[in-house]
Parts: C-alpha cells; sequence; structure tokens
C-alpha cells in the first residue's frame, strides 16, 4: 500500500468519529433529532474499516524490518521552538493497532446498542454527539506519538466521560459522580503531568520514538541516575491508578455507574478506563529499568483486584457488581504488567498477558454491561437485585447473551477469561521464583487466585440473583416486560460470540503473542505451554465458585442471610464498600472542607485584608507618590527624577556591595 | 557634498514604505482643511473618506515593504536588517487596525488631522527600527512622540482631555530630554553617533570611557522606560489613558512599548556586542538593573490593577504590567535555546493583537458617541452584545496567558527565555513571570466574569447600533489571537 494511502487511513480511524461528533452537534438538535446515531454509526464503521486495515495490512508490512517498526502519520508541527518540538503526529505500531481493532468494534456495537437504549431521551443528539467525540479521544489517544499528544487527549476522554456520566445532569446524583470522577482523576494526572516533566528534562524529547525507542539510552540514564526511571515510573504509575480506578483511587468507577448504561460499557468498562493499563505497557522499555516500580504495580494490581473482589461479594446493584468487578479485572491486568519484574522473556510474557487480558475483557465487560442495560430496560431502570428475580423466562436473550458475559468472565475453561487468566498466572507465577522476588509475588499470585474464586462467585451470584428463582418484576416494569428489541439485540449477540471465542482462538493460533511482540520495548520469545498445575487450580477455584454460587442462590436462597448474619462485621464492610468513601471522607474530603473554610476564613478576613492592605501597600508606597499621583504634574516629574537617580546608583555600582 | 547626497539617496531608499506613509501624511495635512468651512464644520462622513485614505496608504506602504529587501548597511543612517523587516511589517499591520478602531472615535472636521497623526506615529515607529544613527534614532523617537501629543488633544478638547495631553506632553518632553542627554554621552565616549563606528570604537578599547558608558546606559534606560511604561516612569499612564479616547489609549498601549523596547533592543547591545550583535546578553550590573526594573513594574501594575474598576485606567495598569514581562527578555538577552529579544517581538505581536482588541471592542460594544468604559458598562453584556462579548472574553484571556491563544506562547517563550538564562536572576524572573500572570487572571478573568455570569445593570436599555470598523478590529484581533496559537511557527521563525 503507499506511503499517503497508509496515512489517510490511519488519519480517517480518529477524523471520522470527530467528524460525525461535529455533524451531529451542529445538525441534531435542530435536524436530525431521533436520526442522530447515524453519523455516530457511520463514523464508526469507517474507523472499525481503518482500524482492520491497520491491524491486518499496514502494520505488518513493518514487521519484516524486525524490531519495533511503527508507522507515522505525519500531521501538524504545531511549535518548534529552542529544541522543543511539538508536533501532533500519529504513530502505530503492534500494540496501537491490537488497543484499535477492539476500541472501533466494541464502541461501534455499543452505539448500535445505545440507538435502542436512549431512544426517546431528549438529550439522544448530544448523548451521540459526545460519544462520538469520546471515540475520537480513545483513538487519538492509542494512535499517540509522543507523552505530551498522550496527555492531551488522555484529558479528552476525561473531559467525555465527565460529560456523559453527568449526562443526566438533572439528577444530583449524576451530577456528583461526574464531578467525583473528575476530581479523582486530577489526583491521578497530577502525577502524569509531573511524570511527563520529568521525562522531558531527563530525555529533552517527549516523543515515544525518541524516549522509548533507543533501550541503550535509557540504560545508560539508569545507570548513571538509578532513582530518576524509578522516579518517572512511579509517578506514571499514578497517572494509570486514576485513569484505570486502581486502589486507593478506585473510588470514582462505581459512582460512574450513573451515567447511561452503554457509556458504563465502552467508556467504563471496555475502553477508556484500561488507558493506564496502555500507558504502563507502552512504557514497558522504562519499566523495566525499575524492579521496583514494577513490583509496585502489581502488588497495586493484587491489592485492588482483591478488595473489588469483596466489596463485589455483597452489592445489590447489578452495575455496581459489574463495576467493582472492573476495578478487580483491571487489578489483573497490572497485575500482569509488573510481573514483568522477572526480566527476560518473562518481560513480553507478562506484557502481553495483561494485554491480553485487557483485550478479552473488553468484549466480556461490555457484554455484561449491555445485559445488565437490557435488564434496566425492560425493568423501567430499575437495577436493584433484590427487586426482581427469575428473568430468565422474561428476558431469553438478555439472559443468554449475560450468561455468555458472565462464563467468560469467571473463567471457565476454554472461554476468553480463562486464557487471559491463565496467561496471568503463569507470569505471577514465573515471577514468583524470581529470587529476590517471591515474597511480593507468592502473596500477589495467592491474591489471583482467591479473586479468580470471588470472581467466579459474585458473578454467578449476580446471575443467579437476576435470572433464577421465582419470576418478580417491579412495578416500574409494567405487567409484561419485553426483552431487548432487535437494535439491541444484534450488538448483545456479536458480543457473546466475541466474550466466548476471542480468547481461544488468539490464544490456541498464537497470534495474539505474535503480534504484540512486535511493538516497542517488547521481543519475540517462546510461548510457555501450559502447566497443568495452574491450570488445575484455574478449574478448581472457578468450579468452586460457582458451585457456592450455585448453592447459595438456588439451592438454598435461605442461607446468604445466615452467613450475613453470622459474618455480619465482615458482610457489612463489604456492603459499605470497606468504608472507602468514608474514609477519604474522614481523612481527605473533611479535612479539604475544614482546609477550604479555614481558607475562606482566611481570606475573608485575612487576605482581604491583605489585599485592602496590598492597596494600601502601594498606596504607603505610594505615600511617597501619593502625594504625586493625585494628577499632579510637578509630582511625577519628580518621581521619575527620583526612578533616574536610581538607575545611576544601579550603573554605578552604588548597590554592588 | 556628493558623497552626502548619495549617503541621502541610499538612506532613502531603505525606508520607502515610511516615505509613502509621510507622502500620505502631508496630503492629509495640505487637502484635509480645505474641506472644512471656517466655522470648523466639515461634510458629515467626511473621516469615512480619510480612513480609507489612510488605509490606502497603509497598504501601498504595505506592498513596498513586501517588496523590499534587506541590506545589511554598516554606515549611513538607516538600515534594514531582520528587526527592521519584523518591526515595519508589525507597525503597518497595528496601524491598520488603529485606523479602523480611530475610525468612530474622531469628528469629520477633525479627522484628516487626527488620520494624518496615526500615519506620522506609524512612520516614526518603524523608522526607530530603522535607525542606524542616534540622531536618526532620536528624529524617529520625536517623529512618534510629537504627533502623539496632537492626536491626544484632538480626540477629546475637554478640559480632561486638556489636563491628559498636557501631562503626557510635559513628562514626554523630560524623558526624550533624558535620552538626548544619555546620547550625548555616548557621543562623547566613542566621538560617533553612527551605530556602526560607535560599536567599533568602543570594541577596540574596551576600557575607554569606563564609568561614563554606564551613566550613559541609565540615562537612555530611564528615558526609554518612560516610552514602555515601567515603574517609576508610569504615572503618567492611568492619567493619560482614563483622559483621553479609547482610540488614543489603544495608540498608547501599543506604539510607545514597540518604540521603546526597539530603540533600547538597538542602543543597550551597543557596549556589550563584542560579536557583532548576533549574540548579545547584558553585562552584570545591566542585567541587574533591567531584571529589578521588571520586577517592580509587574508587580506595581498587576497590584494596582487589582483594584480599578475603570477599564482604561485596569489597561493602563495592565500596559504596565506587560511592559515588566517584556523588560525580562531584555534582562536575559540573547541566550540559548530560546532568546530574550526574539520573545519579546514575539510578545510584541501579540500584545499588539490583545490590546487593541480589547480597546476595538469596548468602542465597538458602546455603540457610535462612547465606549464601554466601566463595570457597569460591561456588566451582562453577553446578554445584549453575545459575540462582542465573547471576542472580548478571547482577547483578556491572550492578556491573561491562557490556552488556547496567542498570550500563551507569549508568556511560555518569555518564561523559557528566562529560564534559560541559568542563573538565579532567570530563575527569579521567571517564577515573578508566573506568579504576576496567576495575579493577572483575577482583574482579567473578574471582567469575563462580568459580561457572562451577572445580570446587565440596564436590562432594557436600547440595543446601540454597532460601530462597524472597530467591530471588525476587534473581531479580528480575536480571531487573530487564536489563530496564532494554532499556527504560532510562521510568526516565530519571521523573528529570525
Amino acid at each position: 500500500m503507499p506511503e499517503n494511502v497508509q496515512h489517510i487511513v490511519m488519519w480517517l480511524i480518529p477524523l471520522a468519529p470527530l467528524a460525525a461528533a461535529i455533524v451531529t452537534a451542529l445538525l441534531g438538535p435542530g435536524g436530525m433529532r431521533e436520526k442522530s446515531h447515524l453519523p455516530c454509526w457511520f463514523g464508526l464503521a469507517v474507523a472499525v474499516v481503518c482500524a482492520y486495515v491497520l491491524l491486518w495490512s499496514i502494520v505488518p508490512a513493518g514487521f519484516a524490518e524486525g524490531g519495533s517498526a511503527a508507522v507515522v502519520a505525519p500531521g501538524y508541527q504545531w511549535l518548534d521552538i529552542g529544541g522543543m518540538n511539538i508536533k501532533l503526529d500519529l504513530r502505530a505500531d503492534a500494540m496501537t493497532a491490537i488497543m484499535l481493532s477492539m476500541v472501533t468494534l466494541v464502541s461501534l456495537l455499543v452505539s448500535v446498542f445505545a440507538a435502542g437504549y436512549m431512544h426517546g431521551d431528549p438529550g439522544y443528539p448530544r448523548f451521540f454527539a459526545c460519544f462520538s467525540f469520546f471515540v475520537f479521544s480513545m483513538c487519538m489517544l492509542v494512535l499517540s506519538s509522543s507523552f505530551l499528544e498522550l496527555f492531551i487527549f488522555w484529558e479528552g476522554v476525561g473531559l467525555c466521560s465527565y460529560l456523559l456520566v453527568g449526562f443526566w445532569y438533572q439528577k444530583p446524583s449524576a451530577a456528583a459522580a461526574a464531578k467525583k470522577a473528575f476530581v479523582v482523576n486530577r489526583i491521578g494526572d497530577f502525577g502524569f503531568l509531573t511524570g511527563i516533566f520529568l521525562v522531558w528534562t531527563t530525555f529533552h524529547s517527549m516523543d515515544f520514538s525518541a524516549v522509548l525507542g533507543h533501550p541503550e539510552q535509557i540504560a545508560q540514564i539508569a545507570a548513571d541516575q538509578p532513582g530518576r526511571i524509578t522516579t518517572i515510573c512511579l509517578l506514571l504509575l499514578l497517572g494509570a491508578m486514576g485513569k484505570s480506578a486502581q486502589f486507593p483511587l478506585h473510588v470514582w468507577l462505581p459512582d460512574a455507574m450513573e451515567g447511561p448504561t452503554p457509556v458504563s460499557a465502552l467508556i467504563h468498562a471496555a475502553t477508556m478506563v484500561t488507558a493506564g493499563v496502555y500507558m504502563i505497557a507502552r512504557c514497558t522499555p522504562l519499566f523495566v529499568h525499575s524492579q521496583t516500580a514494577q513490583i509496585v504495580v502489581s502488588c497495586v494490581g493484587g491489592v485492588t483486584a482483591l478488595i473489588a473482589a469483596l466489596i463485589a461479594l455483597t452489592q445489590n446493584d447489578l452495575k455496581r457488581v459489574l463495576a467493582y468487578s472492573t476495578v478487580s479485572q483491571l487489578g489483573y491486568m497490572f497485575m500482569a504488567l509488573g510481573a514483568a519484574a522477572a526480566g527476560g522473556d518473562a518481560v513480553t510474557l507478562g506484557v502481553t498477558a495483561g494485554m491480553f487480558h485487557l483485550y478479552t475483557h473488553a468484549f466480556f465487560k461490555a457484554l455484561l454491561f449491555l445485559a445488565a442495560g437490557s435488564v434496566m430496560h425492560s425493568m423501567g431502570d430499575v437495577i436493584d437485585m433484590r427487586r426482581f428475580s427469575g428473568l430468565r423466562r422474561a428476558l431469553p436473550i438478555t439472559h443468554w447473551t449475560f450468561l455468555c458475559g458472565a462464563v467468560a468472565l469467571a473463567g471457565v475453561p476454554l472461554l476468553s477469561g480463562f486464557w487471559s487468566k491463565d496467561a496471568i498466572f503463569a507470569s505471577l507465577y514465573t515471577a514468583a521464583h524470581v529470587p529476590g522476588l517471591e515474597t511480593y509475588f507468592w502473596l500477589v499470585f495467592l491474591s489471583a487466585v482467591v479473586t479468580a474464586f470471588l470472581t467466579a462467585f459474585y458473578t454467578f451470584r449476580a446471575y443467579f440473583l437476576t435470572f433464577w428463582g421465582e419470576e418478580r418484576f417491579p412495578e416500574e416494569a409494567g405487567h409484561h416486560p419485553h426483552d431487548a428489541p432487535p437494535v439491541m439485540a444484534l450488538p448483545l449477540r456479536i458480543l457473546a460470540i466475541f466474550a466466548l471465542f476471542i480468547g481461544g482462538v488468539a490464544a490456541l493460533s498464537g497470534w495474539f503473542g505474535g503480534y504484540l511482540n512486535h511493538a516497542i520495548g517488547l521481543a519475540a520469545v517462546e510461548e510457555e505451554g501450559f502447566s497443568a498445575g495452574l491450570v488445575t487450580v484455574s478449574v478448581a477455584v472457578v468450579v468452586a465458585g460457582i458451585g457456592l454460587a450455585w448453592i447459595m442462590y438456588v439451592v438454598a436462597p435461605k442461607l446468604p442471610a445466615r452467613v450475613a448474619t453470622a459474618f455480619g462485621p465482615l458482610y457489612q464492610a463489604s456492603l459499605n464498600k470497606f468504608y472507602f468513601d468514608e474514609i477519604f471522607w474522614g481523612i481527605i474530603v473533611a479535612p479539604l472542607r475544614a482546609l477550604a473554610w479555614l481558607s475562606s476564613w482566611f481570606d475573608r478576613s485575612v487576605i482581604d485584608s491583605i489585599v485592602d492592605g496590598l492597596a494600601l501597600v502601594p498606596r504607603l508606597f505610594s505615600s511617597v507618590p501619593l502625594i504625586f499621583q493625585n494628577g499632579r504634574l510637578p509630582s511625577y516629574a519628580m518621581v521619575m527624577w527620583i526612578g533616574l537617580l536610581v538607575c545611576l546608583a544601579f550603573a554605578m555600582r552604588l548597590f554592588a556591595n | 557634498m556628493p558623497e552626502v547626497i548619495e549617503h541621502i539617496r541610499t538612506g532613502g531608499l531603505l525606508i520607502v514604505p515610511e516615505i509613502i506613509l509621510l507622502v500620505g501624511v502631508c496630503v492629509l495635512f495640505f487637502i484635509g482643511p480645505m474641506l472644512v468651512s471656517d466655522a470648523g464644520e466639515a461634510r458629515p462622513g467626511l473621516r469615512n473618506g480619510w480612513g480609507l485614505f489612510a488605509l490606502v496608504t497603509l497598504a501601498v506602504a504595505g506592498a513596498a515593504w513586501w517588496h523590499a529587501g534587506l541590506e545589511p548597511v554598516e554606515r549611513g543612517l538607516f538600515q534594514a536588517d531582520a528587526l527592521l523587516w519584523y518591526i515595519r511589517g508589525l507597525s503597518l499591520i497595528g496601524g491598520a487596525l488603529l485606523v479602523l478602531v480611530l475610525w468612530t472615535q474622531i469628528d469629520d472636521a477633525h479627522s484628516a488631522e487626527a488620520y494624518a497623526c496615526l500615519l506620522a506615529i506609524i512612520a516614526g515607529t518603524s523608522l526607530v527600527a530603522a535607525a542606524n544613527d542616534l540622531v536618526s534614532l532620536f528624529l524617529a523617537l520625536e517623529l512618534v512622540s510629537i504627533p502623539t501629543y496632537v492626536i491626544l488633544y484632538l480626540g477629546r478638547r475637554d478640559r480632561i482631555g486638556g489636563e491628559a495631553t498636557l501631562k503626557y506632553f510635559l513628562l514626554s518632553i523630560f524623558s526624550s530630554a533624558l535620552v538626548l542627554y544619555g546620547m550625548s554621552w555616548v557621543y562623547g565616549v566613542s566621538g560617533s553617533t553612527n551605530f556602526g563606528a560607535i560599536r567599533l570604537a568602543l570594541d577596540g578599547a574596551p576600557h575607554a570611557g569606563e564609568g561614563m558608558l554606564e551613566i550613559a546606559f541609565a540615562l537612555l534606560v530611564a528615558g526609554l522606560c518612560f516610552r514602555i511604561a515601567a515603574v517609576p516612569f508610569h504615572f503618567y499612564a492611568p492619567d493619560v489613558f482614563q483622559g483621553t479616547t479609547a482610540s488614543n489609549a489603544a495608540v498608547l498601549s501599543l506604539i510607545p512599548k514597540m518604540v521603546g523596547f526597539v530603540a533600547l533592543m538597538r542602543v543597550i547591545p551597543l557596549s556589550g556586542a563584542a560579536s557583532g550583535g548576533t549574540q548579545w546578553v547584558p553585562e552584570l550590573d545591566a542585567k541587574e538593573l533591567l531584571a529589578a526594573i521588571a520586577v517592580v513594574t509587574m508587580f506595581v501594575g498587576n497590584l494596582m490593577a487589582l483594584r480599578q474598576k475603570h477599564l482604561f485606567r485596569l489597561m493602563a495598569y495592565s500596559s504596565i504590567a506587560h511592559a515588566g514581562y517584556m523588560l525580562i527578555g531584555l534582562a536575559v538577552g540573547d541566550v540559548l535555546p530560546v532568546g530574550g529579544r526574539q520573545a519579546i517581538l514575539f510578545y510584541l505581536a501579540t500584545y499588539g493583537l490583545m490590546t487593541i482588541g480589547v480597546f476595538a471592542l469596548l468602542i465597538a460594544g458602546g455603540g457610535a458617541d462612547r465606549a464601554l468604559a466601566t463595570d457597569d458598562d460591561v456588566r451582562g453584556l453577553s446578554r445584549s452584545q453575545p459575540l462582542i462579548a465573547l471576542m472580548l472574553a478571547i482577547c483578556l484571556f491572550s492578556l491573561t496567558g491562557l490556552p488556547p491563544t496567542a498570550g500563551f506562547l507569549g508568556k511560555l517563550n518569555l518564561f523559557f527565555a528566562a529560564w534559560s538564562d541559568d542563573t538565579h536572576i532567570g530563575h527569579g524572573l521567571a517564577m515573578c513571570l508566573a506568579i504576576n500572570a496567576a495575579i493577572s487572571a483575577y482583574y482579567y478573568l473578574r471582567l469575563v466574569a462580568l459580561m457572562f455570569l451577572e445580570p446587565a445593570t440596564r436590562p432594557d436599555s436600547p440595543r446601540v447600533p454597532v460601530a462597524w470598523a472597530p467591530w471588525l478590529a476587534g473581531v479580528a484581533c480575536a480571531v487573530a489571537t487564536i489563530a496564532l496559537f494554532v499556527t504560532p511557527q510562521w510568526l516565530w521563525d519571521s523573528i529570525h
């Protein structure tokens, strides 16, 4: 393919959704109204086609040359002053192509679903304008060629998330959730931005190719200033923790479920929240030089995965169960990325495992959210699992597709989640055998296994509570709840197929690992065979989890209440999300409020007097010139004369010692 | 004698655009009075004709500027280097905007004289950059000053206007005297008035006139600091801005600043430029003095601006604060990789756009007879004049230095320049710049909040017809402010 055609194809991936966003924003409120989804569908379809051309043709063309061949589509040279060269280019390598193939496809399917789900909403055009703009920002984020560009679109997706979480801004809870997401993300962004500054001062560049493309240069810097690389990595990690909702910055994600469900599916499960994982994977060449940072990555992931899974056990809101499950699964990805600490081939295996889980997770979690949205749709926006049950006969399509997602998420053997989770187990297991790292990685590995059990349990708890038991509908649902209409059913079916089989196909053919190897910082490695022991453990915990859920919620429905009473405090702690919101309230928000109150008081009484005083300072200081500054000419001339004398004194070095 | 004539001929060829402007000035002065009756009455609409004439003159001069090449000249009254090319372009474009701003601010009977003065000021501005001799430099400075007195008087002929004019007149003469005195010390040390000859004389004898040069330097800095309105030579600015018309305030906020900085860039390096002026860095004393003036000017300008309720007075203090920002560039000199003088030149262009934009929009929003001048006038402006309020907000954002406006890049360049000067002074200046940008945000954004968040003082006052010429200038400035942010590279490249 000629080079300029390649570049056009690459630019079309972000620009088609952008064009759709602009068209919808301009024409939507006036002329299009209920047809506002059409530009979005069209733009996303173009993006999908281009993303697959990129995946199958453009990027592999560079593989023959070896190394980390990346295709760069030049864009706009913004500023080139004094060694600071800021460009807006697109850069695509294997990791970009894989991410894009997932982002665009899931976006398209979710947008089709959303056309049915959002039907009749007064903000219909606004929804699709923001949605398209989100896809644009996300594609640009993935296609960024420099840290600065990455940061700009990192904020761009954050803005879209804010707009869409607060989509029903009339609801106070939605407005508050949007604000919370925004504020918590600022903490992470502070770290990210500081990290980028540090990258710039260290490497004198922000381009990925210049910073990440020269391993020997990084090694040199790591040898000269051992602390520097670790600091950079930890700061970048802070940014990733904000965006990818890692402990303790995970608190915003469950609240973000106030947004419309398609938004939860796309932004808060499949794509945006994985940006942190993507960024750390992208920066692998930096992270390999800091074992400390990698251990921290893994531990953050391990703690997050376990805590989020424990909270998910007791939530009554179906979407919240899925939200905590997302946090927990993102924790898995972090664990895998950190497992690269083992060095050598483990770098590639760990990063590949993390990215693979990101890839499969996107499909089954989007599916689960959309199915939950379908439940909400037919239950009259009720999502509390205590208020309905036994929906499997009333909503057959939703039931089957949810089940597909659930088995994939739980890691039932031979389905998507199984393969990616197994890869993560394998890389953690390898890392746990490296001398010096045993302690950390055994703990992380243990947490991964426990989390796998919990995942299977809470997923099927939600499934049994919703779809089994006696048939009950809330009064909001009306008498005859209807199943998903075709426009919603189609994306559900397609996603179900992907959710079940994508992992198996990609893992068994060796395609995923073989393709991702070509990304910057990774190398071709021998795929490890399956370890029978690990597989046994993994299968055992899944079966145990699902079995326990079956017993507790289908066979003996009285049991959960008794368990809850027996483990009263623990149950309450989990139900109340381990009081993280309250703890944050106590240790951060309340002191900040107090500080704010104090500042406000300080501002009103002290600063205002200072400002008044400052007006006095010039007034005092101009009590010399105040004699002058009332419009009297001789005084002005007098002050100029004094100024001249001061200048002369300076020039004659009267002030120099 | 023939040699002198030869000098004048070659010199004249270097300043063709200015000569065109001065021809226009002559036409306006000679023909203008003929169209006004003895009683001082003129045909209504005469000012439109003269305004158009001024624009055409500027366009012709602009064409001459575009086709003139660069000619390095060692001797002679004038030189045509890259600085002249840039400043000439800037003053012609700024001049065109100022003509549009002046359009409705002058009565028909005095329009010819007012446009003549404005064109003379524009010619003087670019002649300052063209000067290659102390004599021509001083003449060019006066070619800016003297018409300024006249235009100040023509704009507003009541008692307050007269007082403002008189204040400016007397203090300006005082500062000119300082400059002239400083120049005579330079002549005394070097024995020549030609820049090339002075440079040669001072390089040849590095210790000649030890002490005397410093006095000359202090006198020149003090005199020129009046032009740029740096503390403590700034006192006239608030009074004069408040006492004159919006168009004159626009002229005063940009033109003297441009003139002053260009003159400082020409004369200060004379003694320190051993390598011919390409890489000039001020000596330590000079650096300390300039840095001190810069810091005091920034703080005084911004702190005083905090309390102002009259917008012209506020803009006067804003103009003082901006003089402080730009002095940073002069204090650090041509450091690498971002040079201070380049940063000043870039900043002058962005500052011109935003300050002319603000005044133009204040005039456009006020209607035919008066400009918006107080807090109450702009309160709730977004309701009555949404477009003007939006454009004004863009200019104010740019003055604050927020992206996505050119003002952000201007401050960024100055910041980098200060930071590139890797000393305590440089770092201190960079921090002062950041602190002052934050302080200034308060009073600029307060205006934005007034326009957009508060109800109008007089909600049902009749809608005034928009004065199209200032409106056009204001919109052009605001749009250019955004456009310059998007494509800044060509401007940066054209400075070199």
